[in-house]
């Protein structure tokens, strides 16, 4: 039994994807194997050195910092969301796996949560 | 059909009435899937999702009511309704007790709802249940 949950929109914009964050940490507090997937505007949750104190917001990049560290197994960058953004592998935190958003990933999880 | 083809459903709703589809699909697809003899053994607010577990909402009297209409098939058919207690905190949907916690004038969560946490819809993901999520969409 594994979950993938995906996060679609970018980070501040809106808060589907903090809640969506909170749905896996809320799994990998259960001991339930989960992993996150960032695909489309989603990538940019990835991104090193985010800024949002202007806005009063806390950074999501912190957030994802500790994600492994609370249980949540592996942090997803789709290849194609990283092309349309013109991101490469240095641009992103660290302990992130670039892979392809296809039937073949997706096949790999029993639950697949897309808010 | 045998017993083993029916389906124990939970079902996840996270977008708001009257600003998505999604209360009112769930809705539909909830009645469908009881009237197959299929269960559904718990409904699940995340989100936006938890505005459908206000009680101060007032929908205009030539309009479906669908807060109204989800509480009625939900006291009606016994199924154990959820709003998540994070995603209803943030967006003002809160019990007596929270009431009491946060020091505020009213409290408004419908009848038969509760406020609980994420834990419940990882008990759904855990179970052998199949757990379906109505999203706003767009």
């Amino acid at each position: 039994m594994s979950v993938l949950i995906i996060i679609d929109q970018a980070p501040y914009g809106n808060w589907s994807g903090r809640e969506a964050l909170d749905m896996a940490l809320s799994l990998a507090a259960f001991d339930q194997p989960v992993s996150l997937l960032f695909v489309g505007a989603g990538i940019n949750w990835l991104r090193k050195q985010q800024n949002p104190a202007p806005i009063q917001q806390k950074g999501v990049n912190r957030n994802l910092a500790g994600a492994t560290v609370f249980g949540i197994e592996e942090l997803l960058a789709d290849q194609d969301a990283l092309q349309r953004y013109g991101l490469g592998a240095e641009d992103l935190l660290d302990g992130v796996a670039i892979t392809h958003y296809d039937q073949d990933l997706l096949a790999n999880y029993l639950h697949v949560v897309c808010q | 059909m045998t017993a083993s083809q029916f389906v124990q459903f939970t079902l996840v709703v996270t977008g708001a009435p009257y600003t998505s589809q999604a209360p009112q699909t769930a809705l539909h697809f909830a009645r469908a899937a009881i009237a197959a003899g299929h269960t559904i053994d718990r409904v699940f607010l995340y989100g936006d999702g938890v505005q459908l577990a206000t009680n101060l909402a007032c929908a205009p009297s030539d309009e479906p009511n669908w807060h109204r209409s989800w509480s009625e098939f939900l006291s009606a058919a016994n199924i154990p309704a959820v709003a998540c207690i994070a995603s209803a905190l943030r967006r003002g949907v809160i019990n007596d007790e929270e009431r009491a916690r946060y020091e505020r004038d009213a409290n408004n969560l419908a009848s038969p709802f509760q406020l609980l946490g994420l834990g419940e819809w990882v008990e759904s993901v855990a179970s052998t249940s199949k757990v379906i999520y109505f999203h706003a969409g767009g």
